[in-house]
Order: structure tokens, then C-alpha cells, then sequence
């Protein structure tokens, strides 16, 4: 993959460049935080890359939170257009990943989300400065990104150094080839030492790694243990929906003239009806099992099929939640 | 190639509407919507109103497609508001056949409870259809009451047929039944196979599933050559959305037939 620069002032002009093509969505900076917005007509683009992930998670843009999924009696595909997303972190991608491989991997493929993610160039930017909330680095992975991405940036001091991930991300570099230069070994050299004080600052955070054989323990708490680790929890379920690797739905249908439209909505294991069946038996009738299922599903199951966990390490479940239940504490006492 | 929309059901009529039980139905579809192999589901869909999951009562090499159906719940109790030459969706088959191929030269164990017998009856068809590959099927068939069983315009025919053994249980009988009282495991005294080798096969509801493999475990039958055909809520039917999954197996991609050395770490399989 190659290695390019831009200066600083000229990065509005290629994401404006690329707001032509398609909707544009990227990292701004808005009262201290970055926010994952939209970019309107005539509105100048000022991304932030220093900051961590945006509160808004990115499952929205291929998996949005009510899809129409299938027509009947006629199916017709529904319309999919371009979209540019500027600005995720690395713990964004692990939550695409996981979506890869349950949507695209796991037969048969789901062609709604294909379609999206043919049509979607991602623009991911390196973690510089991770927060309390953060422990990537407990779930695989780095403050930075390496793949799923099509390109991806690190701000150094008069330049942003952009990488290219992907045949698409080399498409637009090339597409858009005078604004760049290469790159060049001292860009790198102060690349990886950003990147080192950002494996660092993480570190600080989370001196301590998951225990071992984490699957095997979540899998055998106990009772006790799982009534413990629920305590807090006043059952909103926001945590499951701020998730970027929750990937459980539900399938209704509506209807609409002579048509029925079969809606995708999201779902979450933490409902009482969730694992219902149609004469009103329950497996998971007790919050404390279905409290816990988040934990299998996402330690044990997820590693069991795919060999990664489904978790981000982003924090947004901490920083959403009423209880202040912090995922890290519960599996360090297990 | 666009590629198939696996949510997307196709249009079915239904053909013929035949009560078999004060509260089952059975309905049959015009056609062969969708090819299966016994022990497959399907997806049925009542037009503006949801779908559910059903495995076929049919033989997988019949003409029509059948459904026998308990009524209970919103989509169920839509779809006996239908009637026939009305329209539906079907969406599948989903999930994975009874490995025929491994029953074949042994006898077949097969267990059913109440309306659990719908499936059954989709299997043993396709073992009749083979019936010489088979060396005996043994069919063990509880019901609440005599109004309760199934398919009883069928029994004589089957009964008829040497390689196949009946035995019939009603918990509650009537002034006209001749047969075995009790839950169907008291017609499980007796396992006339070699359960070493043998397959055994079950269906029905919850509890019964829960004492009949207690049972078919204690005479020895092979964990692994047990198989139960397993109820969890389901919605997609291809293994994404996580409802069905019980433990790590997803009912509906892995199952919806499961054997008891698949199911048997989880707590609690029988809901």
C-alpha cells in the first residue's frame, strides 16, 4: 500500500472534491467533540481527526436502525447511492468487520448491505489521543488502522500522511493525484512515533489485559457472577444499540397499499420478548441471562466462529450507560 | 447477477385447507414453491401481517407442499383466517435435512408428540418412499386425547405397511379408544432396536422432548444419533439476526434439527 502527503489546508478541498460524488459524512469538531455529521451544499469542511471515535456509531450508514428489506408480492432492490464517511477510528472498523462477516462472509449474503458497502469509500484517521473510555487494545487491536478501510490518515505536524488500504482508495488518490505528494521515510518515522505515544496513552488506560481463556470463563460464570455484573443495570438496552459490532434484528412486516414491505428493525438481547416463541415460552424469561448473552455472544460465541471478539473496545456502552457498568471490570473479575 | 434477496418470500396459493384437530390445521400449498429435504423449514408468510417458521408435513417428492399447523400465536391465527385460493408467502427451506443417508440398513426410532408430529410425518414419508433401504421404522406417537392425533385419515395405510411398527398413546381416551393410555413415554418401556447404532428421531412439545430424550438417553441410544428438532423464536431463518441461537448453534442455519450431543451443555434446550 503507498504513502502519501496533503497539507493541512488543502484536506477541505478534497473531501469537498469528494462531496461531489456522493453524500459526504465526516468527523467534526463541535463543542470539544467530534460528531459524525453531514455535509451540506455550501458549507465549508473542516474535519477533526485528533479526537476519539464520535458518539454516533458507524452501523448506521450500512445497517440503519429501519431498513426496508423485501417487497411482496414483487421484490425490487431498493436504490443505493454513493456515500464518502471521513473520519473513523479503528474501533469503527472492528464493528464494519464483524457486519463483513456475518452480512458478506456467512452465506447467504445479505444484498441490501453488499450494496452499501460497494457504494461506500471509507476514510479512516488514526486515535492519537485515546480516553479513559478506550481499550482497543484489550480486543486485537491498535489505536490505528491497518484494513477494512479504503484509506487512511494521520495528521503529523504540517502535513496529513494518507495511506491507502485498498484498489479503491488507490482509485482516488490517483483520481485526485495533484493535491498529493509522496510520502518519504521521516514522514513515516513521525507517524510511528504518534502511533507509539497513542499505544502508550492506551496502555496507561489499560495496564491490565483480559484474563486468559476469557471465552471459557464468560462461558462458565457462574449465578452469582452474572446476577453481580447486572446490578447496576437499569435495563434501557442503550448500550446494545450505541454498539458497532450488535448486529441482532428483527423482521416485521407492513402493510402498504396491496403491498407488504418487510421492515429490518434492530433488536436487542436485552428485551424480554427477544427469545419468546409464538405459545410464550422463554429460554431467557430472567434479566440476569439475558444481561449475561451480551457477554457470550460477544466473548465466547463471536471468537468461537470467527476468531475475534465481537467488541470494539470504543467505550460507548460505558460512556452511554445510567449505571456506569464498565464492560472491562466485569470480565477483570471473571 | 443481482444476487437473491434471502428475506424476500415467493407468491404461493393456497390449495386445499384439511382441520385435523379441534386447533391444527393442514394446509397445502398449490405446487412445490421452494425444493426441501425432510427435516428443512420454510418461512410462511401471511400478507401484511408477519411470517413464521414451519417445517413441511409433506413428503419432500409429493407434488404439493404441506403445512400442518397448531394455532397459536398472531401469524398462526392469521393464517387460519385464510382460506383457500387465497394468497401467501413461502421463503426457504432453511436449515439442515435428517442425514438419511446414515439411517439407511438401520431401523429408524421415531417419537412424536401432539402436533410434534407434523415434521415426523415429512420423514417418515421420505423413509417410506425408500422403505427397503431401511430395516424396520419403529413409530412411537402420543397425544393429549383421541381428537387430539393427527394425520388419523392416514394411520390405516401406514399401518398396513411390515416395515412399520405403530404404537399409539393418548394421555385422556374416550369410550371409542382401544389403545395405550398415558404420555408417550410410557410406550418407551420397550426399545425393540439395537440403540447402539440405531437412530432416534423426536418431536413435540417442550416437555415431553425434555422426558423422552431423559429416556432414550438412559436405554442408551448414542447422543449423537439422537435427533430432536428443536422450537426457538426465529426470525430470519439464515442465521444473522441471533434470535435462535441455543448456545452457540443457530436452530436455524445448524438446526432446526439438533442432536442431543449438540444441545446437551446448554441449560436449558426445552423451552
Amino acid at each position: 500500500m503507498k504513502t502519501y502527503l496533503i497539507f493541512l489546508d488543502k484536506i477541505s478541498i478534497f473531501v469537498t472534491e469528494l462531496a461531489k460524488e456522493g453524500s459526504l459524512y465526516y468527523s467534526k469538531l463541535e463543542n470539544g467533540k467530534t460528531h459524525f455529521v453531514a455535509h451540506h451544499e455550501n458549507i465549508s469542511i473542516e474535519p477533526e481527526f485528533s479526537k476519539i471515535r464520535t458518539p454516533e456509531n458507524m452501523k448506521h450508514f450500512f445497517f440503519r436502525s429501519r431498513d426496508l428489506v423485501a417487497r411482496f408480492p414483487k421484490d425490487k432492490s431498493p436504490a443505493v447511492s454513493k456515500q464518502f464517511l471521513v473520519g473513523l477510528k479503528n474501533c469503527d472498523l472492528r464493528g464494519i468487520d464483524v457486519y463483513d462477516r456475518v452480512c458478506l462472509k456467512w452465506q447467504p449474503l445479505d444484498p441490501l448491505y453488499k450494496a452499501r458497502r460497494d457504494n461506500t469509500v471509507i476514510i479512516s484517521a488514526d486515535c492519537p489521543e485515546p480516553e479513559e473510555c478506550c481499550f482497543c487494545n484489550l480486543v486485537g487491536l491498535n489505536p490505528y488502522p491497518d484494513a477494512i478501510s479504503d484509506i487512511n490518515i494521520t495528521r503529523l505536524e504540517r502535513h496529513y500522511l494518507f495511506e491507502t488500504l485498498s484498489k479503491k482508495g488507490e482509485v482516488i488518490i490517483e483520481q485526485f493525484k495533484d493535491l498529493f505528494i509522496e510520502a518519504g521515510k521521516e514522514d513515516l518515522k513521525e507517524r510511528d512515533k504518534i502511533r507509539k505515544n497513542a499505544v502508550k496513552a492506551l496502555e496507561k488506560f489499560n495496564a491490565r489485559s483480559l484474563p486468559d481463556n476469557i471465552s471459557e470463563r464468560v462461558e462458565k460464570a457462574d449465578k452469582k457472577a452474572k446476577h453481580a455484573a447486572r446490578k447496576d443495570c437499569v435495563e434501557c438496552h442503550g448500550c446494545l444499540h450505541a454498539c458497532p459490532t450488535c448486529y441482532c434484528f428483527l423482521l416485521s412486516d407492513y402493510r402498504k397499499g396491496k403491498e407488504t414491505e418487510r421492515i429490518r428493525t434492530w433488536d436487542a438481547c436485552y428485551y424480554a420478548a427477544y427469545a419468546r416463541v409464538g405459545g410464550g415460552a422463554n429460554p431467557r424469561s430472567k434479566f440476569d441471562d439475558r444481561f449475561w448473552n451480551r457477554f457470550v455472544c460477544k466473548f465466547d460465541y463471536f471468537m468461537q466462529y470467527e476468531d475475534i471478539y465481537a467488541c470494539s473496545g470504543c467505550g460507548r456502552c460505558w460512556r452511554g450507560c445510567s449505571g456506569k457498568i464498565d464492560i472491562r471490570e466485569i470480565l477483570w473479575k471473571l | 447477477m443481482e444476487a437473491v434477496n434471502p428475506y424476500a418470500a415467493i407468491p404461493a396459493k393456497i390449495k386445499k385447507i384439511i382441520p385435523e384437530t379441534p386447533n391444527i390445521t393442514t394446509f397445502i400449498i398449490e405446487g412445490m414453491p421452494i425444493e426441501f429435504k425432510a427435516g428443512q423449514f420454510a418461512e410462511l408468510t401471511v400478507p401484511g401481517v408477519g411470517e413464521a417458521p414451519f417445517t413441511p408435513s409433506s413428503s419432500p417428492h409429493a407434488d404439493d407442499l404441506e403445512f400442518t399447523i397448531m394455532k397459536v400465536g398472531r401469524v398462526t391465527s392469521a393464517l387460519f383466517d385464510l382460506k383457500e385460493g387465497d394468497q401467501l408467502g413461502v421463503r426457504g427451506p432453511f436449515g439442515k435435512p435428517y442425514p438419511l443417508d446414515e439411517f439407511k440398513g438401520k431401523d429408524v426410532f421415531i417419537v412424536g408428540g401432539g402436533v410434534g408430529f407434523a415434521p415426523l410425518r415429512s420423514l417418515l414419508l421420505a423413509l417410506i418412499h425408500d422403505i427397503n433401504d431401511y430395516k424396520k421404522i419403529y413409530v412411537r406417537y402420543g397425544a393429549r386425547t383421541p381428537g387430539d392425533i393427527v394425520y388419523k385419515h392416514l394411520l390405516p395405510g401406514w399401518r398396513k405397511l411390515s416395515k412399520l411398527d405403530w404404537l399409539l398413546t393418548v394421555d385422556v381416551g374416550d369410550e371409542t379408544w382401544k389403545g395405550r393410555f398415558g404420555v408417550v413415554t410410557v410406550i418407551l418401556d420397550e426399545i425393540p432396536v439395537n440403540v447402539k447404532v440405531a437412530p432416534a428421531i423426536v418431536c413435540g412439545p417442550p416437555l415431553m422432548m425434555k422426558f423422552v430424550t431423559q429416556r432414550l438417553v438412559e436405554a442408551g441410544f448414542q447422543h449423537e444419533k439422537i435427533y430432536l428438532s428443536m422450537e426457538q423464536n426465529m426470525s430470519c431463518g439464515i442465521g444473522k439476526c441471533n434470535h435462535c441461537r441455543l448456545g452457540k448453534v443457530y436452530v436455524c442455519k445448524d438446526g432446526p434439527v439438533l442432536t442431543w450431543e449438540d444441545v446437551k451443555h446448554v441449560e436449558e434446550p426445552f423451552v
